[in-house]
């Protein structure tokens, strides 16, 4: 029996038949159609993802003419950080690391970001981002935002002044629980106003908020009322939301943004609040289960994006990276996976950049 | 009887702490025991686990019907003392996220789904020194989490485990392991007893243990 060289979602490599995958393929798509409400994708669709997992190729592309955007999160970060932030230990600096990324790595976009890569830490700092900002803008020809993750969690202790949810609940104080998050989710929004406008008034293309809602409910609609503040006050900048999970957490489990609660939203219900709050374009994320093939999670990955981006009104460019749209999570993810989710989600999930 | 069996877990699944203590009240004046009171309200407590992990429910409803689950047990406790009938309490656990990494939410969730299971749960937040772990494993702990969000601390997992050999107490301890960058495999190799892909996985897993 022929067996076709593939990964598991912990990037290790594996050999499965034909059928094998064909079977991981129909599970995984049936997955996220149980847990988002959201239909399998066709038989047609099934046959595609084999052809493209199957490749004898060990890398894979999309045909000429279809090629999507390429934006970068994360800054210079890429180059300076650390393995654990998903760096490579080349110290470079922001100018350079940006002109890299638009004269050898072909970045359509790219991103001005802080070294905590956090909203908060910004505030203390805006000048040196607003100067540096404007100096990097003077040499870059492609579009340049600032970059940084919401972070709701260093809002709470020990971090910040309000009490931490994950700490009350434990102690039955759900109500208090509720309280801080929302009375920090005021804050967020508040502190997201305040760096991203000043920001765009030094010259910023754009606001990239990155891993909106890794803090749970709270911090998503903290991010989407600061996202509303900012569109409010600079109508013409470009405001790119990106995701941190394919589920919003409920640590509040009842907070609202226009009226629709958000904890348990998956990225087609997503998309249409960031639309709401004012975005141009909408990160999606589905995550990678470790345990599961490559199969499994890249027809899951896709299944959600897919429908993400036929209810979308808006760009959708899929988060593609270690541990998320069907890439397995390890340090290094393998190129052979990395190409076969890229060209999926492209080719048919319909995905409007990566 | 069926009827109050139905209330106890219904009252559960709505996870209102009024409906139910109301439900308790009912099923005692049905003449039902205790036993088969807390039998049927951990049929509805598993189903609120279920909902959970379905994103149906979230952390503050769940820990709402554990505080419903804990309100009924103030009332059976010492009803089930009196009758002699009073099961052990569930193994201590020790949980923390490990040192040099500060990522707290999913160790959180992870520790209330625990609690809510009915461990003894003596979570030591974030940035948890090794020693920290040893000495509650020393203190009593049968069961030790560690959460660990980045691959730079990950391996910090695996130099717990070589303390409790070298201390000679790693067959005291059941060691779970669990964050983004872990995986089966690397459980595997660096020795730990169990590895959680999600909190309720791991819930469910230290459940089995029957420690």
């Amino acid at each position: 029996m022929t067996e076709y060289y593939t990964r598991m979602g912990d990037g290790k490599r594996v050999l499965m038949s034909k059928d094998a995958i064909f079977a991981d393929l129909v599970a995984g798509s049936a997955d996220a159609a149980d847990m988002g409400g959201i239909p399998d994708l066709t038989s047609a669709e099934i046959e595609k993802l084999f052809e493209i997992i199957s490749d004898k190729n060990r890398v894979v592309g999309v045909e000429p003419g279809n090629e999507v955007v390429l934006t970068y999160d994360i800054g210079q970060l890429d180059f300076t950080g650390d393995n654990g932030n998903s760096g490579n230990g080349v110290d470079v600096g922001r100018l350079e690391s940006a002109l890299l990324h638009e004269r050898a790595l072909g970045a359509d976009t790219f991103e001005l970001a802080h070294a905590d890569y956090s909203i908060k830490p910004v505030k203390p700092v805006i000048s040196n981002e607003m100067q540096t900002m404007e100096e990097i803008q003077n040499e870059i020809v492609a579009p340049y935002f600032y970059g940084a993750m919401p972070n709701m969690g260093l809002y709470y202790k020990p971090d910040g002044p309000y009490g931490n949810p994950a700490d009350l609940m434990r102690e039955y104080k759900i109500e208090e629980a509720m309280d801080q998050a929302e009375k920090a989710a005021v804050h967020l929004a508040r502190d997201i106003e305040y760096v991203s406008t000043r920001l765009v008034a030094a010259g910023a293309d754009g606001f990239n908020f990155d891993t909106t809602a890794s803090a749970g409910d709270a911090d998503c609609v903290g991010t989407l009322n600061g996202v509303k503040a900012l569109r409010k006050a600079c109508p013409d900048t470009y405001i790119n939301v990106g995701m941190s999970g394919e589920s919003v957490m409920g640590i509040h489990g009842m907070i609202e943004f226009e009226g629709q609660v958000v904890a348990g939203l998956y990225p087609h219900q997503q998309v249409k609040l960031a639309e709401k709050a004012g975005a141009n374009v909408f990160g999606a994320v589905v995550n990678t289960n470790t345990s599961k093939s490559l199969a499994w999670n890249l027809a899951r990955s896709v299944a959600f994006t897919k429908v993400c981006v036929e209810k979308s009104s808006i760009p959708v460019h899929a988060n593609m990276g270690m541990g998320v749209g069907g890439i397995p999570m390890c340090e290094t993810a393998p190129i052979d996976a990395v190409t076969r989710c890229n060209k999926a989600m492209v080719e048919i999930a319909k995905v409007d950049g990566i | 009887m069926n009827n109050e069996k139905q209330e106890l877990y219904d009252a559960m699944i709505a996870y209102k702490v009024p409906g139910i203590q109301a439900a308790v009240d009912k099923a005692r004046k049905a003449g039902m025991s205790p036993e088969e009171i807390i039998e049927n309200l951990g049929l509805g407590m598993t189903e609120v686990g279920v909902l959970f992990e379905r994103g149906k429910l979230f952390l503050p409803h769940v820990l709402s019907a554990a505080a419903g689950m804990k309100s009924a047990m103030d009332v059976l406790g010492p009803e089930m003392l009196k009758n002699g009938t009073a099961s052990a309490v569930k193994a201590s656990v020790v949980m923390g996220t490990v040192e040099g990494d500060v990522h707290d939410i999913g160790k959180s969730i992870c520790s209330t789904m625990l609690q809510c299971a009915g461990f003894d749960v003596h979570d030591l937040g974030r940035d948890v020194p090794k020693g920290d772990f040893i000495k509650e494993i020393k203190g009593g702990c049968k069961m030790c989490g560690m959460s660990a969000l980045m691959t730079t601390t990950m391996t910090v997992q695996k130099d717990v485990i070589e303390m409790l050999k070298a201390e000679g107490i790693r067959d005291q301890v059941k060691v779970m392991v669990g964050g983004a960058p872990v995986t089966q495999a690397y459980c595997d190799k660096i020795g730990a007893d169990v590895y959680g892909e999600s909190a309720s996985e791991t819930t469910r897993k230290a459940k089995e243990l029957k420690i």
